[in-house]
């Protein structure tokens, strides 16, 4: 028979036990909702063997904010170095591993379906479950990662470039959101203004250091939506106000203090992010505060809900930097949840630009 | 060896299985499910009806485009992926050159012209040699009407084909008699000859770098060719 001028690779050992998802559960997952390149293996749910994460923002620099076709190229080329370091640093190999999970979205359609396509792979030739992830949900998890003292249920503030929420998370997998933004995001709000200003890109760590230079109280920045009884913000209108400020000193040729701009604009941002998160902790009767996302690393709002929370007895949980932005170890926990409660996807499964958290 | 083949650049998708022996399973789809439901899927029936597993793989085949960015992108995410797990070499191969193999038997110059959306065609120069195929330009991208000005220069009878050739018919048949048009049934890259082109590179040990495997975009994206307008305008 002509069978036998086939080349087999190596044969590998499939039978794995499948069903019971114990303690040492081990998860590779992947995430390229946006401009990260993100995999890592992670072991239970809560213990991070590896997270590798390729950053993008050189790529997009250039530009003053991110081009999505060009983040989609970037995945494709830097996604599967990142899964072999992420194998390598967990000292692990594809066979070793229990499930595969991948963000299913909200994001960037192009560069969520490199994720998706590689983790379903992955999956297909291991015989291995996959998760299809909720970025969001992600977020939630990455306060459990780091800290075993985080539990649910709690309040969650995510806040980045591309969200801006407030979660009572339940338990796992029981979401309700209280509010969020009306228009801008909290991140792009903070990366408009400072293009505005001429500052690098990203704009938000600059005008954090900015801000530690200027009087916070320097320009009576407007608190759009504070008093109103709901959790909801509103950053558009706080943009606008920055730029016809800035447009109204020069037309009367008075020089302004960037410092100061910056202070005081980070100030009104803090003021009422902070209100709403204790307001809506309270409405939610919790006593934990988990912040989370790329904005989590703003020293203003970090110092701000701290000294809040002391106040009313609340809990504050804010994971380490390479966890507040997009990773992939979030996701891996999320997924090794989902896994625990049966919810996994087909391999004909297809990302989602909007899906949304609950 | 058992060489998986993807083709996702044009809107006509396909997978094989093959050998040296010939192809011995494929699928194709040209419209309906998107590149990402279609391939895993498609792949899971093409290893079942060959009887095989993934663990039979020795080698997997992706064509690299010109094509649709993101037919392309799923594509080369998934050979990279499944060749990564498997620990199996990968090979590359513009989706072009595929197109003129399925071809190699005229005894005229070859002209591929793929669709590339946007007004334009994908395109590449071959003559057919002993076995298979050799290029003679380098690949390009060029509105339908410039490849009709240089197609009625050329003083050999020439062989176009491709969707793009078929999109932009009738720019091509005032040419006459020089320029023959191929059909539907070679208007697209498939799988089947990425396979048979890539076997032979295989036993060659002719293989790509897995990390640095990337799609043949042959154009920036949009927001790079605007901002270097824009550039360009201002240093000027
Ligand atoms: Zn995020």
């Amino acid at each position: 028979m002509p069978r036998t001028l086939w080349t087999t690779p190596e044969a590998v050992v499939l039978e794995r036990r499948i069903g019971d998802w114990d303690e040492d559960v081990l998860v590779l997952a992947i995430e390229t909702s946006c401009d990260e390149t993100s995999a890592a293996v992670v072991k239970g749910g809560r213990e991070i063997l590896s997270n590798v994460i390729v950053s993008q923002v050189d790529l997009h620099g250039e530009y003053g904010g991110i081009v999505p076709e060009i983040a989609s190229r970037a995945h494709v080329e830097a996604l599967t170095p990142a899964i072999g370091e992420a194998l390598r640093g967990s000292d692990l190999t594809f066979w070793d591993i229990d499930a595969i999970a991948a963000t299913l979205g909200p994001g960037l359609i192009g560069s969520l379906l490199v994720g998706v396509a590689e983790a379903k792979s992955i999956a297909a030739v291991l015989q291995v479950p996959f998760v299809g992830v909720n970025h969001l949900e992600g977020h939630l998890y990455s306060n459990l990662l780091d800290d075993h003292n985080a539990e649910f249920p709690a309040v969650a503030l995510i806040i980045s470039g591309g969200h801006t929420m407030l979660v009572h998370v339940k338990g796992h997998g029981n979401y309700e959101v209280m509010g969020g933004t009306i228009d801008d995001a909290a991140g792009e709000a903070f990366d408009k203004v400072a293009r505005f200003l001429g500052l690098d890109y990203p704009g938000g760590p600059e005008i954090d250091r900015l801000s530690l230079l200027g009087d916070p109280t320097a320009i009576g920045f407007p608190r759009a939506l504070m008093f109103e009884g709901d959790f909801d913000v509103s950053y558009s209108g706080l943009k606008t106000a920055v730029i016809n400020y800035v447009r109204r000193a020069e037309a009367r040729g008075e020089i302004v203090s960037i410092e100061d701009i910056a202070a005081s604009f980070q100030q009104a941002v803090v003021d009422v992010q902070v209100a709403k998160t204790i307001a809506a902790t309270k409405a939610a009767g919790v006593h934990r505060v988990f912040l989370c996302g790329g904005v989590a690393a703003n020293s203003g709002l970090r110092q701000g809900l701290a000294e809040a929370c002391q106040k009313d007895g609340f809990s504050l949980h804010v994971p380490p930097m390479e966890l507040c932005t997009d990773n992939a170890a979030m996701i891996g926990a999320c997924g090794t949840a989902m896994l625990r409660r049966g919810k996994t996807s087909g391999l004909n499964a297809s990302p989602d630009p909007n899906l949304p958290l609950v | 060896m058992l060489v998986l083949g993807i083709e996702t650049s044009t809107p006509q998708a396909s997978v094989a299985i093959g050998s040296e022996q010939g192809v011995i399973a494929s699928a194709m789809v040209s419209r309906g499910a998107s590149y990402n439901e279609f391939l895993l899927p498609a792949i899971r029936f093409c290893l079942d009806e060959a009887g095989l597993d993934y663990r039979n793989l020795g080698g997997v085949a992706v064509s690299l485009g010109p094509g649709l960015f993101t037919g392309m992108r799923v594509g080369v995410a998934t050979a990279k992926a499944l060749a990564q797990a498997l620990s199996v070499p990968i090979c590359g191969m513009p989706s072009l050159d595929l197109v003129a193999y399925e071809v190699r038997y005229s005894s005229k110059t070859i002209c591929v012209a793929l669709d590339a959306r946007r007004g334009e065609v994908f395109t590449a120069f071959y003559r057919p040699s002993p076995g298979g195929i050799q290029r003679m330009s380098p690949y390009g991208i060029e509105k339908p009407e410039q490849l009709a000005i240089g197609l009625g220069s050329r003083i050999e009878d020439v062989l176009l084909v491709g969707n793009g050739a078929l999109l932009y018919r009738e720019e091509f048949e005032d040419l006459g008699s020089v320029v023959e048009l191929g059909t539907m049934s070679h208007a697209f890259p498939h799988a089947d000859a990425l396979v048979e082109l890539t076997v032979p590179r295989m036993f060659r040990e002719d293989f790509d770098s897995l990390y640095d495997l990337k799609p043949m975009y042959l154009r920036h994206s949009a927001k790079r060719i605007e901002w270097e307008r824009i550039r360009g305008s201002r240093s000027a």
